[in-house]
């Protein structure tokens, strides 16, 4: 079963998208910040990261660039976000995100990009 | 080859220790190239009640994160208008790192920002009045109830709302249903809406907090 880490300091956010992944099938394990979700991608494998921006210690970006640098297997993340206006999707891919998705998100949404970076096709 | 010396600890405390402490001195230093002067300085400049204009100038020029929590840091500690004015500049900055410090020094100062929450939360930028709702979450103030269900009655913009609900889930009583059950029809074709509004619904009417 493919294994997804949710980084969300919003835990309404965070129980929804495990649940619209859950519902499909796949595993999910969440963080509320990007030390917390640093420290599980470093000893537990994830096949994919969905990650918030805006958090409290360290932000999404953040996140991104250290686990980038990381000698570690490397999974696809989707970065979401409620700004839209700003330059934050060029900062998402920047950072190392394959996708940036402005919130909230469907639920076909999340799913249909979700088996596309995992490889599952749609 | 020239043999360039490193700075070291023992010459950066030099440098330290050879500028005048005074306000004067220290405001030059927040100039100085090395960015461990800076927070010394800042440090010192944190007991000059009239420093808040300087370290707010300061923090929007300073590329250095460390530095930049200092004066963070510093501006908490004043809590007067300037430098809450230079915390809620930083809610609009493109840099969510400095974002986030700002929301969490404001959450901080439930006094200072209370007076000027109604204004952020009609603020013309979308992310900002987002941000005001996060500050909201931890301000302690007699009104968040009202200021939240005042954003769901008026605000358009979804994530907005959608911030405000998931902090009415928290703090929501009896007098939010109204307004929860008419978001929920406003948004009735957005799912994650219909979703935080059920669970709201759910704790309130279960007194779950």
């Amino acid at each position: 079963m493919k294994n997804i880490l949710v980084i969300d300091d919003a835990a309404t956010v965070r129980l929804y998208h495990c649940n619209i992944l859950i519902s499909a099938g796949y595993h999910t394990d969440e963080a509320i910040n990007g030390i917390e979700a640093l420290e599980k991608a470093l000893t537990h494998h994830f096949d994919l990261y969905i990650v918030d921006i805006n958090m409290p210690k360290m932000d999404g970006y953040e996140f991104l660039k250290e686990l980038r640098s990381k000698d570690i297997p490397q999974a696809p993340a989707i970065m979401v976000s409620t700004e839209s206006a700003k330059n934050d999707e060029m900062l998402a891919y920047n950072a190392g995100a394959n996708l940036y998705l402005v919130k909230p998100v469907k639920p076909d949404e999340l799913l249909s990009f979700t088996r596309i970076l995992l490889g599952e096709g749609i | 080859m020239a043999f360039i010396k490193q700075k070291t600890q023992q010459s950066i405390n030099e440098d330290e220790r050879s500028a005048p402490r005074d306000f004067d001195g220290l405001c030059l230093e927040l100039n100085h190239d090395d960015a461990q002067v800076r927070r010394w300085a800042i440090r010192d400049l944190a007991t000059y009640t009239q420093a808040s204009s300087t370290l707010a100038a300061r923090l929007k020029i300073e590329d250095n994160s460390s530095v930049r929590t200092a004066i963070l840091d510093a501006l908490a500690k004043f809590s007067d208008d300037i430098s809450v004015s230079a915390l809620v500049d930083c809610l609009r900055s493109d840099e969510a790192s400095l974002r986030n410090e700002a929301i969490e020094v404001l959450k901080s100062e439930p006094e200072q920002v209370a007076p000027i929450i109604e204004n952020l939360l009609n603020d013309s930028d979308s992310d900002v009045r987002i941000f005001a709702v996060n500050i909201l979450e931890s301000l302690q103030h007699q009104n968040v109830e009202k200021w939240l269900i005042s954003v769901i009655n008026n605000d358009s913009h979804i994530n907005v709302c959608a911030t405000a609900v998931d902090l009415l889930s928290e703090v929501g009583t009896e007098n939010a249903v109204n307004a929860l059950e008419n978001l929920k029809c406003r948004f009735a074709d957005e799912p994650y809406i219909c979703f935080t509004v059920d669970l709201a619904l759910q704790r309130i009417r279960q007194g779950d907090h």
